[in-house]
């Protein structure tokens, strides 16, 4: 490695302190602020989740839909704001609230935590973009570039992400991380799993221990939202179909909205070098290269559950997500100052929009579709 | 009325569900409310509640605990440790228990009165049925390794581990011969008295008093242990008690030419600890990752982070970039002391080093 990589422009020891100086910064600040933050966001989780419930009870027929944007925000907030934030472990450190520790804390949705931190903190973390490594560049079998060999589901993956699996997003996710898109791509796809990302199992679970989890994870939220809350309407004399039918639209709509939010920040060339994090300074860059953001306000960013500051939260993914936005101006600087991409999106729109125009150009196997470059590479191609 | 039921319902609950679908069930309800209403099953703390307490000698009490979900089964010989904030000042005291019992649901400790022992008198005291206690999942390594012919030696309250290898091996209809040595004071000190008494005929089971009132009654000392059990050589030793007694049953295991290999010793207490802050660490140091209950060591010398050392020993834990910066190997530190990056409790074991002999890990 050392060898291809000759001394190039940067200085990749002196970005790499710049970018440590700003985590050694806000972990050294860390405190109370950030216990109230997590206290307050689920405070308001509950409220909408009073509120959300209340209304698709109490109303009848079709106005009971006014209740779905409460739940929704119950279920967003639980989902990314809370939920991913804290499985990254970014409240571990605070003894006092032991609900929000990453091994402790249940996601109200369906996705098994632990298969969740292996795969998302563990390997889509460590090796962002990397050919074959990375299992969000595909999130089921979605072809995000040349390099991934073209079959002919390809052809619609957007109608049916769009139509099919963006609405059960998670429920993806959930499969992803357990092995279970692999086998789909194994008995489907002419090439099987060539070009994608495999289950690492680094569990070491047995296919039991898989089908397991796999259950436990996605039932205790079918029983909550299709089975108990339908099933309390039904005994106090309000519809069970009405709110079976009010919560399946939250969960539909916190899925997309999941869905949105992740791909629009991701699904951008190009690929990384697989041996970017044995050297840190590099490995910052090829986070900043692999990210983007889009602009939001500051209350906006807890719905996307700041995952629109993506580039910060993949520099830093183990520091709270409230501190991003002033994070962001910290590292602006430090790209400014060394000449590195920091990408960003004048809107989620404009996101959205590049994004699905990147998987409408990838659906098709087009001889002058090339390999983009990463930024770590032109840097050494540059100097050699 | 409602404390009633909780009371009732607790055992049935862990009888019925099992921990693991306790587990699963109370970790996805847990809010508030639920914490309010019974802080035994919503908990996030491995406790467990005493069912029962029965006086075996005068100064000794088997207390019956069920514990919560987070407890994991232990196996025959194995100890807890209750942590237990005697006086109210805040830094409650530890300490090491072994299981005497194991049932599905259940497990038991038999504790002696110990004047001077901050827990164990506490415990006489005010150990009432009904109470919650701090416990540790089950740990230790003096446990029955699939043997046919045993040889218990045990003193004063070392019986315990090897009366519960005596029970679960009972339980098994293993066909293991059991010889089973216990010195105490005098019959009424001796715990265990009847159950050991009425034990099948596998078991031969031998009493020796050292201040026995009836003085006719003949005592075998313990270095007429080779005497008593003249295939002693065939049979794998298991010891537990008092210092100076187990030492006085290896000196003459020694010079029987006992093959020590296949003697075990309980050590009631581990060894003592001193963390001294600033010197870097020599020698070894043994690493408990506590709610998954395993425990590994550590050579310094082989400057190994904690998250290699436990790969080389086959342990999985939780890491991705191995550098320090993704933050999926962050863990507790519970006590003890690591050398490297360090958040409040937090720690990074990939880029950690042990920096004390004795670290307690989530």
């Amino acid at each position: 490695m050392s060898e291809n990589n000759k001394p190039t422009g940067n200085n990749y020891e002196e970005i790499h302190a710049a970018f440590e100086h700003i985590k050694e910064k806000h972990r050294r600040d860390l405190g109370d602020t950030d216990v109230h933050y997590i206290k307050k966001i689920r405070r308001f989780s509950r409220l909408f989740e009073i509120i959300g419930r209340g209304l698709i009870w109490i109303l009848p027929g079709p106005f009971a839909l006014l209740g779905v944007p409460f739940l929704f925000l119950h279920r967003n907030l639980e989902s990314i704001e809370i939920g991913h934030n804290v499985l990254h472990g970014q409240y571990d450190s605070f003894d006092e609230i032991p609900q929000f520790h990453s091994r402790k804390f249940r996601w109200k949705a369906p996705v098994d935590e632990a298969a969740w931190r292996q795969e998302h903190n563990g390997i889509h973390h460590v090796h962002t973009n990397v050919h074959e490594k990375d299992p969000d560049l595909n999130h089921g079998f979605l072809r995000t570039n040349a390099q991934i060999p073209h079959n002919v589901w390809h052809y619609f993956q957007v109608p049916i992400y769009l139509f099919f699996v963006y609405p059960a997003m998670l429920y993806n996710f959930n499969s992803q991380n357990l092995g279970k898109n692999d086998k789909f791509r194994e008995q489907r796809f002419p090439l099987g799993n060539q070009g994608y990302a495999t289950f690492e199992n680094s569990e070491a679970l047995t296919d039991d221990e898989i089908k397991k989890r796999h259950r436990r994870s996605i039932w205790r939220v079918w029983v909550k939202e299709y089975g108990v809350f339908p099933l309390l309407a039904l005994f106090t004399g309000s519809g069970f179909f009405k709110v079976f039918l009010a919560n399946l639209l939250a969960d539909a709509l916190n899925n997309y909205w999941i869905a949105l939010t992740i791909q629009a920040t991701h699904l951008t060339e190009p690929l990384q070098p697989e041996d970017a994090i044995k050297h840190q300074g590099k490995w910052y860059v090829s986070q900043l290269d692999s990210s983007v953001n889009f602009k939001g306000s500051r209350l906006q960013s807890i719905l996307w559950g700041h995952l629109n500051y993506q580039v910060e939260h993949h520099l830093y993914p183990d520091i709270p997500s409230h501190r991003y936005p002033d994070i962001a101006l910290e590292v602006q600087a430090v790209c400014k100052k060394y000449n590195l991409p920091y990408k960003t999106n004048e809107s989620w729109w404009q996101a959205i929009r590049n994004y699905i125009g990147l998987l409408w150009q990838y659906s098709f196997d087009k001889k002058d579709q090339q390999v983009a470059p990463s930024f770590l590479e032109k840097e050494t191609s540059n100097v050699g | 009325m409602l404390g009633k039921m909780k009371q009732k319902l607790h055992p049935l609950l862990i009888k019925h569900l099992g921990r693991d679908r306790l587990e699963y069930f109370a970790s996805n309800t847990m809010n508030i409310a639920t914490q309010a209403f019974d802080s035994f099953i919503w908990s996030y703390q491995c406790q467990a509640k005493i069912i029962e307490v029965r006086q075996e000698t005068a100064d000794t009490k088997t207390f019956v605990l069920l514990p919560n979900q987070h407890f994991k089964q232990p196996l025959p010989g194995q100890h807890i440790e209750i942590t237990v904030d005697t006086d109210n000042s805040g830094s409650p005291t530890a300490r090491c228990y072994t299981l005497s019992e194991i049932q599905q649901d259940t497990v038991s400790i038999t504790v002696k009165n110990n004047p001077d022992g901050k827990v164990s008198s506490w415990l006489h005291q005010y150990g009432r049925a009904g109470m919650i206690l701090n416990i540790s999942s089950p740990r230790g390594q003096f446990i029955y390794r699939s043997q046919e012919k045993l040889l218990f030696v045990s003193a004063g309250s070392g019986v315990t581990p090897c009366f519960a290898m005596l029970k679960a091996l009972e339980s098994t209809k293993k066909p293991v011969d059991i010889a089973f040595y216990y010195r105490t004071r005098n019959p009424e000190q001796t715990i265990f008295q009847k159950q050991l008494e009425q034990t099948g005929q596998s078991v031969t089971v031998n009493f020796s008093y050292s201040q026995p009132k009836d003085t006719s009654s003949q005592a075998h000392l313990p270095h007429q242990l080779a005497e008593m059990y003249p295939d002693i050589n065939e049979r794998h030793i298991y010891l537990c008690g008092p210092e100076s007694f187990k030492n006085e049953v290896v000196a003459h295991l020694k010079s029987t030419g006992y093959d020590l290999d296949n003697l075990q010793v309980e050590n009631f207490r581990p060894p003592e600890v001193s963390v001294d802050e600033s010197s870097r660490l020599e020698g070894r140091a043994s690493v408990l990752l506590k709610e998954r209950n395993i425990q590994f060591e550590i050579d310094a010398q082989t400057n190994q982070t904690i998250l290699e050392a436990a790969e080389s020993q086959g342990i999985q834990l939780e890491h991705g970039c191995r550098t320090g910066m993704c933050g999926t190997c962050r863990t507790r530190l519970i006590s003890g002391k690591v050398s490297g990056q360090q958040l409040g409790n937090s720690i990074y074991p990939c880029t950690s080093y042990p920096a004390s002999s004795k670290i307690v890990l989530e």
